[in-house]
């Protein structure tokens, strides 16, 4: 009964083996770990506080946290010249006493020296620690809650890794008039992973496949997807499909940790501070729409000539529209001017008519692709064919070949890919996946961009190395510079770059030949 | 479906779009570092393998036979030549003799663009760090020490005084980064945090005397002046506040010829 629930619930399917044993932390060395990590109480009332020096320096826990310098596996991070203490147990409990590089030497520590250590700056020997270690003050239950987690520092993985497995989850959409894309997600992650499992792992561990779908309304989607993410012990996430519910997925991401490696959506969660545990492949429409002002920027005549943007009332989301104004004051494209169109009962004649009047001579258009090609048959008949810049609506394709010639070569369109991404190498390698697993011949490009998600997370799996945890994975991630996943653009991360391939093609269109053309080489907004 | 002139013509662009140097918001960088130069228009050419070799011609090196170069070096020629003629006189036994402040375009915490000579040195007495948001073991005491140094300093701070910390890590800290890094710190009026492009921020790094190949081998050295005087000096920045503060008002006295105590009202 409560296993059908749970099923119904989020529907989990372990694409390998059984769940592994978990050795995660009790709840007092999870505070402790907070304490260790962000030096901050979650429980407690009372701050917690660090004196350095002459105890005149008074600096909040948060500002000089246990982490900051002993790392996050307790084993420190020298800089500068100074060499902060192991901290793992062990080390600090070594039988014969540690000697550290100064010469400095003492007995193994206890429960009560290491609260010495932390509170007075004193080692079990009675010498004075380092000058750049602080003092701390804070309650006895965040001390004994500290303590707690210091003897599990080093010893405790994240949840999700075992020495013979991974478990990445992913997102499928419920809907089901998305059901074929949520088959086509699941398909490629499976067969892509049972493809590196077959090839011996990721130092010998296999990916297991965990799989969620979202729920009716954002919020019922994070529920879930929280209860899923704990209860499957759930290492990093893949290809999420997480449109409509991008805010409340990313937040939950940072919230437990759970790097997520290309999110489907066409709204990256970009905004400072950057969420560091959510790395998107591909450029959202802000960043396409940044690419296609640069793109047309350039190629204006005349730097002072007036551009309008024409947006329906209330259908544009305020992102794109910002992205087109602050890209145009940075690349300096001329004076803008804003004109917003109603949907229904607009005088269509008139008010092409009242547009050409402007003079103006590039136009970006934020409606829908049905509207600009009613708006472009308007100005054909004015003799007006200004260059249309189409840079927010998903424009369904083949449509726009019955606009009319005057404007042959004139409209312009951002795209995230393009097929001179591909390498023959990446095209083979990924038909060779298809044929093998039998992929559906549905979805490809959505496809395509799920499969160069887990080839990055794999790819970021490995350069993270053996000891495996969520925080490495992120920096490896971090360290990607113009990656090839033979299918999309290069990608590179950074610790303030989240979007692996900042910019798009300029796609335009040869209304004689009825084609899509390249109007321009990837243009860059990094 | 591969097209391969396309792509190859496409992969070329890319290329280039990631090589050039520094991040989309800092393009007008190092723009206002040319200007002062141009008034001092000896040019010099010198060989880039055998710096020795310098000619007031473009040519060839006698050495290697490479084309000579073009030097444009904001340390032989710096932009800050009004306050070294005074420097030189004032110079005493405790000054740095190769000091030259650069006049960098840089961004403070709120994304300002600054000159580092003319609108932060210039005329000051200054207390400059060096830091990166993304240091851990360091600098957090470093930029503490330094808000403790701020509030010895009361009045001084901001008016006579300032402080300024000098991200070694330009590329990653954005202004943004900087604000979120003062703030942590409580930093008051009067302590300004700058970024800026990597190419500038590696010449203004040389020139004060603190640039590292590894971000991660940057030391805790604190840099005081007195741009006035010219009396220059360097200092241990995890010493206690009170030695920098110290420190600082010794160069504070270099200006004056008052001494005032450290924590003390000016006034």
């Amino acid at each position: 009964m409560l296993a059908g629930l749970m099923m119904s619930l989020y529907l989990v399917e372990s694409a390998f083996a059984d769940a592994p044993l978990q050795d995660s932390l009790t709840a007092q060395e999870r505070r402790g770990k907070q304490i260790y990590v962000q030096g901050t109480s979650s429980t407690s009332r009372q701050e917690i506080l660090a004196y350095l020096g002459d105890a005149s320096l008074e600096v909040p826990g948060s500002a000089m946290a246990c982490a900051n310098c002993h790392g996050l596996n307790g084993e420190g991070k020298p800089e500068g010249g100074v060499i902060p203490s192991n901290l793992t147990w062990e080390a600090l409990t070594k039988p014969y006493g540690v000697t550290h590089p100064g010469g400095r030497t003492h007995p193994p520590y206890t429960e009560r020296a290491l609260e010495l250590a932390i509170t007075r700056g004193l080692d079990p020997a009675g010498n004075k620690l380092l000058n750049v270690m602080p003092r701390y003050q804070m309650s006895r239950e965040d001390m004994a809650d500290l303590i707690a987690y210091l003897k599990r520092l080093g010893q405790s993985s994240d949840p999700g890794v075992t020495d013979s497995s991974i478990s990445i989850g992913t997102i499928l959409p419920s809907r089901s008039n998305l059901a074929s894309v949520g088959e086509a997600i699941k398909a490629v992650t499976t067969a892509y992973f049972q493809e590196v499992n077959s090839q011996g792992g990721i130092y010998n561990r296999k990916i297991e496949l965990k799989i969620a779908v979202t729920a009716d309304t954002p919020a019922a989607t994070s529920a879930n997807i929280k209860r899923f993410i704990e209860d499957e012990h759930v290492f990093a996430m893949t290809s999420a499909f997480t449109a409509g519910a991008d805010r409340e997925l990313t937040t939950l991401m940072k919230e437990l940790e759970v790097p997520l490696v290309g999110p489907l959506t066409l709204y990256p969660q970009v905004d400072f501070p950057l969420n560091r545990q959510v790395f998107y492949l591909l450029p959202g429409m802000d960043e396409q729409a940044r690419a296609l002002v640069k793109f047309a920027s350039q190629r204006l005549p005349d730097q002072k000539a007036v551009v309008l943007i024409l947006y329906p009332e209330g259908g544009q989301p305020a992102g794109v529209m910002e992205a087109i104004q602050d890209q145009c004051r940075k690349s300096g494209c001329g004076a803008l001017q804003n004109i917003s169109y109603q949907r229904v009962n607009l005088d269509l004649p008139a008010f092409a008519r009242k547009l050409s009047q402007t003079s103006a001579n590039s136009l970006f258009f934020l409606g829908t692709g049905e509207e600009a090609l009613a708006l472009m048959k308007e100005a054909d008949k004015l003799r007006w064919s200004p260059f249309l810049y189409l840079p927010g609506a998903p424009v369904a394709g083949n449509q726009m070949f019955d606009a009319p010639l005057s404007f042959n070569r004139k409209i312009f369109l951002p795209f995230p890919t393009s097929p001179a991404d591909q390498t023959t190498e990446g095209v083979g390698e990924f038909r060779a996946l298809a044929a093998k697993y039998g992929l559906p011949a549905q979805h490809l490009a959505m496809q395509v961009s799920v499969y160069s998600a887990a080839k990055l997370l794999v790819e970021g799996l490995k350069r993270a190395g053996k000891e495996l945890s969520r925080e490495k994975l992120i920096e490896a991630l971090e360290g990607l510079n113009k990656y090839e996943t033979g299918l999309t653009p290069a990608i590179t991360y950074g610790p303030n770059r989240r979007i692996g391939a900042m910019g798009a093609h300029i796609i335009t269109i040869d209304l004689e030949k009825k084609q899509f053309m390249p109007a321009s080489p990837w243009v860059n907004t990094n | 479906m591969l097209k391969k002139p396309l792509f190859m013509l496409m992969t070329a662009a890319l290329m280039v779009c990631v090589l050039m140097p520094g991040g989309g918001n800092l393009t007008a960088v190092g723009q206002a570092q040319q200007k002062p130069q141009q008034k001092k228009s000896a040019a010099r050419y010198a060989c880039p393998m055998h710096p020795e070799v310098t000619s007031e011609k473009p040519g060839k090196c006698p050495k290697c036979g490479m084309d000579l170069r073009l030097i444009e070096d904001e340390e032989s020629v710096p932009p800050a030549q009004e306050s070294s003629t005074v420097a030189a006189e004032n110079r005493d036994e405790g000054a740095l003799s190769s000091l030259q402040i650069p006049e960098t375009t840089v961004y403070d915490q709120n994304g300002k663009r600054l000159n580092f000579y003319s609108d932060l040195v210039k005329g000051k007495v200054v207390a400059i760090n060096f830091i990166f948001t993304t240091c851990t073991t360091i600098c957090p005491p470093l930029t503490a020490t330094f808000r403790r140094v701020q509030q010895m300093l009361k009045e001084q701070a901001g008016a006579d005084v300032q402080l300024i910390s000098v991200s070694v890590d330009p590329v990653i800290d954005t202004p943004e980064r900087l604000r979120d890094f003062a703030a942590k710190f409580k930093a008051g009026p009067g302590w300004t945090f700058v970024t800026g492009d990597k190419f500038d921020f590696d010449s203004l790094l040389r020139a004060l005397g603190a640039a590292v190949a590894n971000k991660n081998d940057h030391t805790p050295m604190i840099l005081v002046g007195n741009d006035a005087t010219g009396y220059w000096t360097r200092t241990y920045g995890l010493s206690s506040p009170a030695t920098l503060v110290k420190v600082i008002t010794e160069a504070v006295n270099h200006k004056s010829g008052v001494v005032i105590k450290a924590g003390a009202d000016p006034q």
